[in-house]
């Protein structure tokens, strides 16, 4: 798993590419943590090109949501496709946090 | 553990160290000594030569210094007998007293041309000679017996009308000595013409001579000779070949075609050397040799080469046996060098091999020189301490790590008395049947399944999967499994257990851990099964006679993030012989080498072909599916499965 961060005006745009298990999870964490930690607090990640989601890498949105909760920011994610939308779906996660298309409809959201 | 290898003594390095400088000491040494043997050799033959040549010419002026003593008395005796008359009263006294005078003059005589001094006799050679005693002899010489005329001494000095010396000769008449005779002319000056009346005779005794030169010894069998002009030996120290034997007959003899031109270049009146085998002594010899200009004789003197050599050879014995013994000086001191060089390593080297064999504890040999051994051995107690430390910790860590994976045992343990694991659960029960099983991954995971009867009608059986590993996942999965027993013996659907046990969970959970769960409950009556999910992977129906189906299930949050979450209860019938089966995303996402899911797919296909298979078979061939899948690699999450085969009442048909 690749984790490939962008910031822009509105917010910081994270691209996730691979699979994200329990092993590489943590390596999620730890990027969205630096971004948290300087001050951020609205992130959209983008899932286009995630192959696998295992429940592991479900909890790491958990938790990064919290935090940013907690700091009144957001969590946003785009790009959910096949199998990932899926697992989503599925464990209804895709009702916790704002979803869109792609990156930038996800900026235009934030307003 | 390997055992350290021994060092080889043919190749310790006190072996090679000796060898390398003994080796290029002897080089050295032989090449010096190679040089010093030539140049010395050719100094030593230099000085031989010259000192073999200086004897030779010694020689040669002895003889001369004698010859020309001899030659003097007769030519002044011939200059007084001419141009005056002659008598014997004149000429006897004049001989007698030439010979008497002379002390190196054996005999002397004055002889006269035929009829030239009385016509009355055809020989007149008046001679006088030293007889024993010191007295002078007279003797008159010429008979028909003794034609004189025809004599050497006489006819040369006739011929070439100057004075010659004649070839030595064995005297007839005076006891066989080995003699030479110097004849000088002398002529009538009375008449218009030199008319030659005969010659002055002295004769010289060449044992003396003989003796003289055949005594002289040089170096140890180094000889001198003479030849006479023809090639005879007139001196040598083989007395056989005197006057018996020539140059050129001893080279005809022995086939010696060198030794011939070595004659020919000595009668020739030749100054040289020559290298040639004595054949006197047999010896490879120098051979120095000068003439006699006096008599055309030729003077050669003969030395060994061997002996010439001899002086230079025992110096090179002598440098020889100071080598060897400098060579063993030098071998124990590179010995000793060596020794003590390798001493403290071979003590390092045993310090080191005690080190590999685990003791860690063992004192390092210690030296004080200073050298790179010291800071080796600095450098290996370095690393004896720090390997020390590093075991410390290792031994340390793998306590820890040991502990840790028996509490992790140990939880997995108590997870799986947990689980319900008595089959067939209810033997009294003939409405259905239903079988469960676990398979634990390595690590410990977080699944969960459960059933039991809340009352005589209703079966509740559920399974979840608790979204981390390790012992706070098994903790949350023995909670959650608690939880929904308690809350589902309440007599609540499937639903509002779900909405019960997600409330009870969000409490106080920081780790932000969650739960996925799908649970049922079923009339074993009627068939009606009500059931509800919490995010969990849909279960696979597999209805009598038709082809399996994911069972329809309304969205749900998974339990444990959100309190607010709600979820919805489904109903279907199932009717007898319809068969359901439950499982954790361990089935459908448990990976090949490729990386490729077992996937949804897959899982229907598997069980379309178990339409009419027991619970217990379809999970175990499920199970034997999935495995196969995997190959060799490591499981990574709980697999678990769970089915249940409706087969209705019988009462109520």
């Amino acid at each position: 798993m690749e984790c490939t961060s962008r910031k822009m005006d509105k917010a910081v745009v994270i691209q996730v590419t691979g699979r994200m298990d329990a092993v590489t999870a943590p390596d999620f964490d730890a990027a969205c943590g630096a971004w948290i930690d300087q001050g951020e607090t609205r992130l959209v990640v983008d899932l286009t090109a995630l192959d696998y989601i295992s429940s592991a890498g479900l909890r790491s949105f958990l938790v990064v949501g919290k935090r940013l909760k907690g700091s009144g920011g957001t969590l946003a994610l785009s790009g959910l496709d096949g199998m990932v939308r899926e697992v989503f779906d599925l464990s209804g996660f895709a009702a916790l946090f704002p979803v869109h298309p792609c990156p930038e409809t996800a900026l235009e959201a934030l307003g | 553990m390997t055992r350290a290898p021994r060092p080889d003594k043919q190749r310790g390095l006190a072996f090679r160290l000796a060898l390398f400088i003994l080796t290029s000491t002897t080089l050295i040494f032989l090449a010096a000594f190679g040089y010093n043997y030539y140049c010395s050799r050719h100094v030593v033959l230099k000085n031989v030569r010259e000192s073999a040549m200086h004897l030779a010419q010694a020689t040669v002026l002895r003889i001369e210094s004698k010859l020309r003593a001899v030659e003097a008395p007769p030519r002044m005796t011939a200059r007084h007998l001419e141009g005056r008359p002659l008598s014997n009263a004149l000429l006897l006294p004049l001989i007698h007293d030439m010979v008497a005078g002379s002390p190196e003059i054996y005999g002397g005589a004055a002889a006269f041309e035929p009829h030239g001094f009385d016509p009355e006799h055809r020989f007149y050679a008046p001679y006088f000679f030293h007889a024993e005693g010191g007295r002078i002899a007279f003797n008159q010489l010429g008979s028909e017996a003794y034609n004189y005329f025809l004599r050497d001494w006489y006819q040369i000095p006739r011929e070439l009308d100057r004075p010659a010396w004649s070839e030595p000769y064995f005297d007839e008449g005076g006891g066989g000595i080995l003699m030479s005779t110097f004849a000088h002319p002398f002529y009538d000056l009375s008449a218009d013409q030199r008319v030659f009346r005969g010659v002055v005779t002295a004769d010289i005794s060449l044992e003396a001579l003989v003796t003289e030169i055949g005594a002289i010894a040089l170096y140890e069998t180094g000889y001198a000779f003479v030849i006479s002009r023809n090639g005879a030996f007139l001196a040598h120290p083989d007395e056989q070949l005197i006057m018996r034997e020539s140059i050129f007959s001893v080279a005809a003899d022995r086939q010696m075609p060198e030794l011939r031109a070595i004659g020919r270049e000595m009668i020739r009146g030749g100054t040289g050397f020559a290298a040639v085998t004595s054949v006197h002594t047999g010896k490879r010899s120098l051979l120095a040799y000068a003439p006699v200009p006096a008599a055309d004789w030729s003077v050669g003197v003969m030395i060994p080469e061997r002996e010439l050599l001899a002086d230079i050879r025992a110096l090179n014995h002598t440098v020889l046996a100071i080598a060897a013994a400098g060579f063993t000086l030098l071998f124990l001191v590179v010995v000793a060098i060596s020794r003590s060089i390798t001493r403290p390593l071979h003590r390092l080297v045993a310090a080191t091999t005690e080190i590999a064999r685990g003791n860690l504890e063992i004192k390092l040999p210690t030296t004080h020189i200073g050298d790179e051994v010291q800071v080796l051995t600095h450098s290996v107690d370095e690393m004896r301490l720090a390997l020390k430390e590093y075991i410390a910790n290792l031994t340390e860590t793998t306590k820890a790590k040991e502990r840790i994976e028996s509490e992790l045992k140990i939880a997995r343990a108590i997870q799986m008395n947990f689980l319900p694991k008595r089959f067939p659960p209810f033997p009294e029960q003939t409405a259905f049947d239903l079988f469960a099983a676990l398979e634990p991954a390595k690590e410990v995971g977080g699944d969960l399944y459960d059933f039991f009867m809340l009352d005589a009608r209703h079966l509740f059986f559920s399974v979840g999967d608790v979204s981390d590993k390790g012992v706070p996942a098994a903790l949350f999965m023995a909670v959650t499994k608690t939880l929904m027993k308690g809350i589902a013996e309440q007599g609540l659907t499937p639903a509002d257990v779900l909405d019960r046990v997600n409330v009870e969970l969000c409490q106080g959970n920081d780790a932000a851990m969650f739960v996925t769960v799908v649970c049922g409950m079923l009339d074993i009556t009627t068939g009606e099964l009500v059931y509800s999910n919490a995010g969990h992977n849909p279960p696979v129906l597999l209805r009598a006679g038709g082809a399996p189906e994911m069972l329809p299930v309304s969205p749900g949050l998974v339990l444990g993030v959100m309190e607010e979450a709600t979820y919805a209860t489904s109903t279907i019938r199932l009717t007898p012989g319809d068969r359901l089966l439950l499982y954790t995303d361990g089935v459908t996402e448990a990976m090949d080498a490729g990386q490729r899911l077992f996937s949804d797919e897959r899982l229907l296909g598997e069980m379309a072909g178990l339409a009419a298979a027991e619970p217990r078979r379809m999970v175990e061939r499920i199970m034997a599916a999935v495995h196969a899948h995997a190959g060799g690699t490591p499981q990574s999450d709980d697999i678990t499965l769970l089915a249940l085969q409706y087969k209705g009442n019988a009462e109520s048909f």
